[in-house]
């Protein structure tokens, strides 16, 4: 999401007014076979003559403006250098000027963005969107798919990454998800043209051995089973179907799940059992096993208000978070029968709980989510093109049952439109790709920032400073828990759910404020 | 001013009363009406739970849609209720066939044998209006005949024609709207042309009976109760339907579960409902115990059509058939072996997971079968959702394994020991192999091109 150069005023108005007649556009299309929608300008445009360099792009910072309503979205706005470097001073140069307060909020403080740091960038699916990616098992190539059709595979060369081989003519339409098996000999790539391709490793590239037919349309996802003899699809077609493929390389379905009751977006395996887990467009995440000789829904994660886009296990499996187009992240445990904390369970069948939910830090929709497997980090894309990274604080309640999570790297401008995926490096702790809407991938690497004492410039940053004059905040206490929870229409709250079945469910976070209401 | 019975506007009967009554008259007949309305918004409000065959938008237009949701029982006593008013231009004569899956439903829900239940179904259903209730077990008989001549001849025509062999059972209607609207030309070649036995009883009664007891078609509604909704489906088929008496063969199905709610609705138990026996197509003749078809879940065309062809090809006699459980216990082998090899392979398909693999392997040319019995289903014709679906939408386990075991019990009587088939053929179609026959028993599949979607979905 891009401001375009120019008034502060146009900037902010011009961001809120498109962004909501054009995502929900974006979003509506071919959800629901959809009427046909107005002509959608233009979203983004860089200021003419400034190419983006490599990294955290800055346009010249637009003129102030006061706090109140532009601060209120969140939103990504043009931030200016000089605002940064203003921050930087001492503090006791501070009274800071109202406008820095504006800019660097939505900048989310140095420190954030120093702890992910760009290494490179390829432009992967030319004049395409690039909508996923796939590290392999080894975590030495990193597979892409995008709307050219195609899917790409990286290997490292020196410090940057190179094209090792591209997998075309398998699809008719975009190819939107792939994924290794976890042997890492097979590939299946999921396409809109309603198949599934299945691609071999071989010794001068992929060969596609089969074709998985069977959807009315759209393939959404596709996941493979921790075991490798499973496979999952997903589809617009509101299915869920699992397969099985047998040593001599012959898929068969197993089972055809019906349970959602639309659109199915994203499809995913428990790290160590057979458990699935199906996100969509009817708001809620879907868990299934197999019962006797057929797979059942055991469980509805009912919570989220919009399209959850994406879920993601943690490496134990008793966790999953989930994100969604309501904006938020979600964190949800397992319950097992005859747990400790007395939450019930139905028979032998676990029970799902939100425990967290992450919101007010994201301004747009939240299109993927990836739980780091080495480091336990929490990295989501957005809507607005920014990454941001989360880990969960050590401060959280000792049981842990109340975890609350921090954000420890935000990148605003990471690419240059929408961020559709991010993925962990399954063997290179901090290493993290992404993707986007603008045919890129970028690399990054991950540092957990050291926890230091709450300055100025990050109190200020994260936002919780509108209640507090600035001189004040060298004064207060290290504890980031504290600091964040003061002021209510505070952007960065979170609201822990409590796991007991008698407590209601929390309240989805402070919304943002007035400026950016919610959208499907 | 209206007569209370009457859909015309001036009646006879009314005109002898004077106006102070006439008004009362009217007050009540209102409130009649007003309890009428609630009875059908109360049941008429039901869900229709299709197969998964159906599940999508490709299969069913909204059109359809709407007829399906209209053959309820709103619209089966509102004939109902025409009959009891004055206008005898719009009766109709009642006539509801039984499938023989639904009697074992009736039979467990109700704790009894399956011949009281069958009386006593009959005794309710008289006792409403309905002026016949047929068994609709010799539509079946005739429909496996048709489908085992059938078998043999392609059986024999295997290697002249590409598409002889495999053959699929045509009984389940889901199974063909999906084979017709999805899978096309891969498999409408291969499907068994004799009709289904809801079909053939809609020809039976509207054709034979109709002709027997001098009614037109159009003055007979018919009724079927089936056990799911896809037969609503299979009731608008086109070729179902005589342009010349402007009545389609089938009116109205009903499922099981809706024969249910309306005893419900009417608070009637079944233990209080008298006996009355069932009819046949035959005149007065009524019909007996009730017998059924071998098989354990299905209308049996996988356990006839292999002994018969054991018979005729290879002159086996076939007493007990075993199966075997491939991948889930709804994908079952059967196999005949002479002198060590194997000559014939079928096997049974139920659900759409299994029809999914079938086809597949269809289209990589791996197909080992002479011929599959497909039903949309798991569980088969018993496990239909308009029997078995609770509350919450999951399958009555229990309910069903009893069906299971009452439909065991019941006695296997061979379609070529049916006297009256043999006689209706004889009369009724000119002979066993005419085209009266072929006509009356046997229809066409047809694939339906989709318009293929071109919206470039961004998603």
């Amino acid at each position: 999401m891009r401001s375009q150069a120019g008034s502060a005023s146009a900037v902010h108005s011009a961001v809120m007014d498109s962004a909501p007649g054009s995502a929900e556009a974006r979003l509506r299309s071919g959800c629901l076979g959809s009427p046909p929608l107005p002509p959608a300008a233009p979203r983004r445009r860089r200021p003419p003559g400034s190419p983006g360099p490599p990294g955290v792009y800055m346009a010249p910072r637009p003129p102030a403006r006061s706090a109140g309503s532009a601060s209120g979205c969140g939103l990504t706005s043009a931030s200016g250098s000089s605002a940064l470097t203003t921050l930087r001073r001492p503090l006791g140069a501070l009274p800071l000027p109202a406008l820095a307060l504006t800019s660097v909020r939505s900048d989310g403080g140095g420190a954030m963005k120093e702890a992910l740091v760009l290494q490179s960038r390829v432009a992967a699916h030319p004049e395409a969107r690039c909508w996923f990616l796939a590290w392999s098992p080894g975590g030495a190539l990193l597979a892409s798919c995008g709307g050219d059709r195609a899917v790409r595979i990286w290997g490292r060369e020196g410090s940057g990454w190179v094209c090792r081989a591209v997998l075309a003519d398998g699809h008719q339409r975009t190819v939107r998800r792939v994924a290794w098996s976890p042997c890492g000999s097979y590939l299946a790539s999921a396409s809109f043209d309603a198949t599934t391709c299945i691609w071999k490793r071989c010794e001068d590239g992929f060969e596609c051995v089969t074709t998985l037919e069977g959807h009315e349309n759209e393939v959404k996802s596709v996941a493979w089973a921790p075991s490798g003899s499973l496979l999952a699809t997903c589809s617009r077609d509101k299915s869920v179907w699992v397969w099985e493929v047998d040593e001599e390389e012959e898929y068969e379905c197993v089972s055809v799940l019906n349970s959602h009751t639309q659109d199915v977006k994203h499809v995913v395996w428990h790290p160590n059992q057979e458990l699935l887990a199906s996100a969509s467009y009817d708001d809620t995440v879907k868990l299934y096993h197999e019962e006797e000789d057929d797979w059942v829904c055991c469980a509805t994660l009912e919570g989220h208000e919009s399209t959850v886009w994406s879920v993601a296990f943690d490496s134990s499996g008793e966790r999953l978070a989930s994100c969604s187009d309501d904006k938020t992240v979600r964190i949800w445990q397992c319950y097992k029968p005859g747990n400790e904390e007395g939450v019930a369970c139905s028979g032998t069948d676990p029970t799902w709980k939100c425990v967290c939910n992450l919101s007010g830090y994201h301004s747009r929709t939240i299109y993927d989510v990836s739980w780091c497997r080495l480091t336990g980090a929490l990295a989501t894309a957005c809507g607005d093109d920014a990454i941001r990274v989360f880990e969960e604080s050590s401060s959280s309640s000792p049981q842990q049952q109340q975890p609350t999570f921090s954000l420890t790297a935000h990148v605003p401008r990471a690419h240059s439109q929408d961020v559709n995926c991010v993925a962990w490096n399954p063997k290179e702790p901090g290493l993290l790709a992404s993707c986007s809407d603008d045919g890129e991938i970028a690399f990054w690497k991950y540092q957990q920032p050291e926890r230091q004492p709450l300055d100025g410039d990050e109190a200020v940053g994260l936002g919780v400073a509108d209640h507090h004059p600035p001189a004040l905040l060298a004064f207060l206490p290290e504890d980031k828990e504290r600091t964040r929870s003061v002021g209510d229409g505070a952007h960065l709250t979170q609201q822990a759910a409590s796991p007991h079945p008698a407590a209601p469910e929390a309240p989805p976070g402070s919304r943002h404020a007035p400026g950016g209401r919610g959208e499907r | 001013m209206k007569c209370e019975n009457c859909t015309k506007k001036e009646c006879s009967k009314k005109q002898k009363n004077d106006d102070a009554q006439s008004t009362s008259v009217d007050v009540l007949s209102s409130n009649d009406d007003f309890e009428e309305k609630n009875e059908f918004f109360t049941l008429a409000n039901a869900k229709i739970l299709l197969s998964d065959c159906l599940a999508c938008d490709n299969c069913m237009t909204s059109d359809e849609g709407a007829r399906v949701f209209q053959q309820n029982q709103k619209e089966f006593f509102r004939i109902l209720s025409l009959n009891k008013k004055c206008d005898t231009s719009k009766h109709k004569v009642l006539a509801v066939s039984l499938c023989p899956q639904s009697l074992p439903y009736f039979a467990a829900k109700f704790s009894l044998s399956v011949n009281d239940a069958a009386k006593r179904l009959c005794g309710f259903l008289k006792s409403l209006g309905v002026h016949y209730v047929f068994d609709t077990t010799i539509a079946a008989d005739f429909s496996i005949l048709e489908s085992q001549k059938e078998f043999v001849q392609r059986y024999q025509r295997r290697n002249q024609e590409e598409h002889a062999l495999p053959m699929f059972a045509s009984a389940c209607p889901g199974w063909i709207r999906y084979a017709e609207r999805v899978l096309t030309n891969l498999v409408t070649p291969h499907i068994c042309t004799a009709k289904s036995p809801q079909q053939i009883m809609g020809s039976l009664v509207k054709g034979y009976f109709a002709r027997q007891q001098n009614l037109s078609p159009e003055k007979i509604f018919h009724v079927v109760v089936a056990p799911c909704y896809d037969k609503k489906l299979e009731a608008l088929r086109e070729d179902f339907y005589t342009a010349l008496y402007n009545s389609q063969e089938v009116d109205c199905v009903l499922t099981s579960g809706e024969i249910v709610q309306i005893m419900e609705q009417k608070s009637v138990s079944m233990k209080d409902v008298t006996e009355v026996a069932v009819d046949s197509l035959f005149g007065e003749i009524k019909e007996g115990d009730v017998v059924r078809h071998d098989g354990k879940r299905s209308d049996g065309y996988l356990e006839h059509i292999f002994k018969h062809a054991a018979k005729e090809l290879f002159g086996m006699d076939v007493k007990e058939i075993t199966y075997k459980a491939l991948k889930n216990k709804d994908f079952q082998e059967v196999t005949l072996e002479k002198d060590g090899e194997t000559v014939l392979r079928f096997a049974a398909a139920y659900g759409f997971r299994n029809i999914q693999n079938m086809v597949l392997k269809l289209k990589k040319g791996k197909f080992l079968y002479h011929f599959v019995e497909v039903l949309a289903c798991p569980g088969g014709c018993l496990n239909g959702k308009g029997q078995t679906q609770t509350e919450d939408g999951k399958p009555d386990k229990a309910l069903l394994s009893q069906m299971e075991d009452v439909y065991a019990a019941i006695p296997v009587r061979l379609p070529e020991a049916n006297a009256y088939v043999q006689e209706m053929y004889q009369d009724w179609l000119e002979g066993m192999d005419s085209r009266k026959v072929q006509e009356t028993l046997h229809t066409k599949y047809s694939a339906v091109n989709q318009t293929a979607s071109n919206l470039d979905i961004k998603w």
